[in-house]
């Protein structure tokens, strides 16, 4: 060393010289850059605003129907943030974590910023003039033969005003609302039993909810309007008791007192075995038919547990808790529905409705609606598979997608994507071009629903009726995106000149729609003045009562259950497609606050995982991470496995959302889309798709990944067992100190 | 053996410009200007930003210059009038400009002036680039410096605006003459300030990470 002229105290003197040098030249103002942005100045800005100070404007959260109101923190012409909106009956000043990230769907990078047209079957960047007088060409009346079809998600309000008006007066144009995670079945026995599609479910005036898998805290239809009756349900002087039945856990059976894992499919027996049990008492016995006493006498305790897999004391015990605590509230979600008798398992958990007599209690008939053509669409799978049956026989001409994604979340059964090779046609409208835009011959950029106006009107509205007024909360951000309700009114206006020439665009025509119905909410106000506040506080509220809700006559045959299938061999599992809050249909994937935002049961970040139940997991050997092969007779998917308890041990479960193939930076190519291995069961009244009725196997490879989670060893408390836990049922709460806090 | 003796001495010389530096941190005035292109602040660090070309060349010692130099000495606030109540002072609104210039009818032919209304005929934002830019994990707020030294020790608006800016009154387009490094920022937290204009109490500024670093 020495040789070389540097020795070790050289050499370490050097080296902190060094270090101090690069010490102070990280302290440096490198990242100021005089003159390489601009200041925003405005020219005759309103008084209040302020650069620098936030200024909160009211809208509608449009990622998902729920027509939650918000308010926006705008700053400098930006949205920074989304909160709730106090005036909203529906949010009351809450919002998820899914209309938190709403925002960044609106700076997403992957914003479709140009119309785009296929051409040599690639998309290339066209000019709105083009590409309208193209779409105007293939929907001309003399196109050739076939129907031109309008595809959507769910829709409500003037937008679905205009579409209708649209369908109306085109010719052999179609309007079909899908969603592939409709609860059509639900709407079906809803009318057959009470007379209308949706009751008005009264959470807080509950003692006791039965909840058939219904996630109406996470996943369902309402979350934040649910979950702020469940708050009122929780801190009643008389604290409301949860308990949730359900093969997979949901976030709202976490929130459960109590949460009990049955058999899938079998909630309809179960549910049965209480009636039978309820109708014990003569209180409960109402005047049902002596063929409706038949039809549930053979569900005795023991055979229903025989079938359900649950304790055959519950019923007993869930019976005298149901006495104790009324009135009571059942509820039937996504998990009784999807199977082929899932009408009737859905109607036999109605039926424990009837049987409590909660109608006009805990259940009622929403109020009736003064403009009933806003009332939202709900989307079903059946006219969807009649479109499908279309498409394949060659007698769609054109297809025009808006808000919906039907290439992604379509089972691999119906070859949806191949039969959308054979109509001549398809166009898509999209914020962010996904699989199904990018098989489309043009391909148009909206604005986002933070730039945009509109109106929304919410399924379920326990006070009265109230519109959801959506605003922009800032303005375009890309000069060549356009509205849906601007491209409407411009097809309007080439059909029906006469009766849209007074609107110049969408937003002119909202106002004269909304300043028109002024009547129904503020007669006196004067026009402007009506709009202005209704712009102001982001809702239009009418008062009006609930109304009761009568019962219609129940036959047998409606709750009739089928005999306990035998297991089998090939496919011993049952897959459970699992609805998660944040992905929903997988259309909020491209979010990656929602990617990195922990599964809020199992932590898991940016991936798909398979779902099994300890002791299956211990019986075939597979620990933690190990990746499996989940095969149906329609196709196999990989997931890394992960041991989940809450969790019906026949079952395995995938999350929906994640396995997309082109949807932008960061969704594309992460986890897997179990909904592309469903088996093709429909439900034998409505016709709808059984999401839960797909049986699997389950092979290993020799493949073991790391799972990428928040929470550390749930069985060991971290490897130390830091608080002592005991099973609920073997607590004796007469027995226990009562915590004092003085 | 000769190599080393060089390389010691070399050391040496080396290791002396950071004791100066951090001897000149320790005793410099900071709120000194900025001084030619090239030269260091009190930090150390290069403090005179380039020139900013802007839209319309602003005359600041017009506006807010010395009366015996020809200037008007307008408060500074007077146009900046966001910086008292907002994170930033903000760029005056074109409507401010056109308020006062459009009954001053001895400018309106000068190029400047004709360049403003014209800005103001297409109701246009004038395209003002940031001379003072701080990086974005840095929330510098305007307004609680310019309520502790304006409003409660009663300092002249020019001279408590110029601790960061300089004395921009007798500039004409505004040029950073300041480090607005955080070693610079943090020399001032650390000196005593008066808490009012009638007390001898003192307090410092804050020194936690997350009063600038949220």
């Amino acid at each position: 060393m020495s040789q070389s002229g540097i020795n070790r105290r050289d050499f370490l003197t050097v080296l902190g010289l060094g270090g101090t040098t690069i010490v102070l030249g990280g302290c440096g103002n490198t990242s100021i850059e005089s003159g390489a942005e601009l200041v925003e100045s405005y020219v005759q800005p309103e008084n209040f605003v302020v650069p620098g100070v936030g200024v909160y404007y009211a809208s509608t959260c449009a990622q998902c129907p729920s027509a939650c109101g918000i308010m926006g923190r705008v700053r400098e012409g930006r949205i920074l943030k989304l909160e709730g909106n106090p005036e909203s009956n529906i949010s009351g000043g809450r919002i998820c974590s899914l209309g938190q990230a709403a925002v960044q769907h609106h700076y997403s990078p992957d914003r479709l910023i140009k119309p785009m047209v296929r051409d040599n079957g690639s998309l290339q960047p066209t000019t709105w003039e083009k590409a309208l007088a193209l779409l105007n060409a293939k929907l001309a009346p003399a196109a050739g033969a076939g129907r031109h079809v309008w595809l959507t998600g769910p829709m409500s309000g003037h937008q679905q005003i205009l579409l209708r008006n649209l369908v109306d007066v085109s010719v052999a144009t179609d309007h079909v609302v899908y969603d592939a995670l409709s609860t059509a079945v639900e709407t079906s026995v809803n009318r057959k039993l009470f007379g209308v599609d949706q009751p008005v479910a009264l959470i807080d005036k509950a003692a006791l909810i039965l909840s058939f898998g219904s996630d109406f805290l996470g996943a369902g239809d309402s979350p934040i309007s649910a979950a702020r009756q469940y708050a009122r349900f929780r801190k009643a002087a008389r604290r409301g008791l949860l308990v949730q039945i359900e093969p997979r856990m949901t976030l709202t059976g976490a929130n459960a007192d109590r949460w009990v894992p049955i058999a899938p499919g079998t909630e309809g027996v179960f549910a049965l075995g209480l009636a039978r049990e309820l109708l014990q008492r003569k209180e409960y016995l109402g005047n049902f038919s002596a063929e409706l006493l038949a039809a549930v006498e053979p569900y005795d305790k023991d055979t229903v547990s025989r079938i359900t897999g649950v304790r055959a004391d519950l019923i007993p015990h869930l019976t005298a808790t149901l006495w104790e605590h009324t009135p009571s509230l059942v509820l039937a979600g996504r998990y009784p529905q999807g199977h082929a008798h899932g009408s009737r398992n859905t109607a036999a958990i109605a039926l424990l409705n009837v049987v409590l007599q909660n109608q006009g209690k805990t259940l009622l008939r929403g109020a009736e609606l003064p403009f009933p053509q806003m009332a939202p669409t709900a989307g079903d799978f059946k006219s969807f598979a009649e479109l499908n049956k279309l498409m394949s026989a060659g007698q769609c001409r054109s297809i025009l997608f808006h808000h919906t994604n039907p290439v992604y979340s379509a089972p691999a059964f119906m070859q949806f994507a191949e039969n959308l090779q054979k109509v001549p046609f398809k166009a898509a409208w999209v914020t962010e071009p996904d699989e199904t835009a990018m098989q489309c011959d043009l391909v148009l950029p909206l604005i986002s629903p933070l730039e945009d106006f509109g109106t929304h009107v919410a399924a379920s509205q326990p006070d009265g009726f109230e519109i959801s007024i959506q605003q922009p909360l800032m303005g375009k951000l890309y000069a060549d995106t356009r509205s849906f309700g601007d491209v409407l009114l411009d097809l309007l206006k080439q059909i029906k000149p006469d009766s849209y020439k007074s609107f110049p665009d969408y937003y002119a025509y909202l106002k004269s729609a909304l300043i028109n119905a002024k009547s129904a909410f503020d007669p006196q106000a004067d026009g402007e003045e009506f709009w202005e506040n209704a712009l102001s506080s982001g809702v239009l509220r009418r008062p009006a009562p609930l109304l009761p809700l009568s019962a219609m006559e129940i036959k047998p045959e409606m709750i009739q259950q089928p005999a306990p299938s035998s297991i089998d061999v090939r496919y011993p599992f049952s897959l459970i497609p699992s609805v998660s809050p944040s992905f929903r249909d997988g259309r909020p994937a491209n979010l990656p606050w929602l990617q990195e935002s922990p599964d809020t049961l199992t932590t898991v970040v940016w991936d798909s995982w398979v779902e099994l139940h300890p002791s299956t997991a211990s019986a075939m050997q597979v620990r933690e991470g190990d990746v499996l092969i989940i095969e149906s007779a329609h196709g196999s998917i990989q997931a890394k496995a992960y041991l989940m308890p809450g969790l019906h041990p026949d079952s395995v479960a995938v999350p929906i959302g994640q396995g997309h193939e082109s949807y932008g930076r960061y969704a594309t190519g992460v986890g897997v889309n179990p909904l592309k291995i469903l088996d093709p069961i429909f439900d034998q009244e409505t016709g709808e798709l059984a999401l839960y009725a797909t049986k699997v196997a389950i092979r290993k490879t020799d493949r073991n990944e790391r799972i990428s989670k928040d929470e550390g060893p749930t069985n060991l408390q971290q490897g130390r067992k830091l608080v002592a836990t005991l099973a609920a049922d073997r607590v004796d709460l007469a027995k226990e100190t009562p915590i004092v806090i003085r | 053996m000769t190599r080393r003796v060089f390389f010691r001495g070399w050391m040496y010389v080396a290791m002396v410009i950071p004791l100066a530096l951090a001897a000149y941190t320790a005793f410099a005035d900071p709120f000194e200007s900025g001084g030619p292109i090239g030269s260091q602040t009190s930090d150390g660090y290069g403090a005179l930003g380039p020139v900013v070309k802007q839209p319309i060349e602003f005359p600041h010692y017009i506006h807010a210059g010395p009366r015996e130099k020809g200037g008007m000495e307008i408060d500074c606030m007077y146009c900046h009038t966001y910086a008292r109540r907002s994170a930033v002072s903000g760029i005056p609104r074109l409507s401010k400009c056109i308020g006062c210039h459009q009954s001053i009818e001895s400018v309106k032919d000068k190029p400047r002036i004709k360049l403003l209304f014209d800005y103001w005929a297409k109701q246009q934002a004038i395209p003002w680039k940031k001379v003072h830019d701080l990086p974005d994990f840095v929330r510098f707020n305007h307004e609680r410096h310019i309520q502790r030294f304006i409003f409660k020790q009663d300092r002249p608006t020019r001279e408590v605006c110029g601790y960061c800016h300089g004395d921009v009154a007798s500039m004409t387009t505004a040029r950073r003459v300041k480090a607005l490094s955080m070693g610079w920022c943090v020399s001032c937290h650390e000196k005593d300030h008066k808490i009012d204009a009638v007390s001898e109490k003192t307090s410092h500024g804050p020194s936690d990470c997350w009063q600038c670093h949220k």
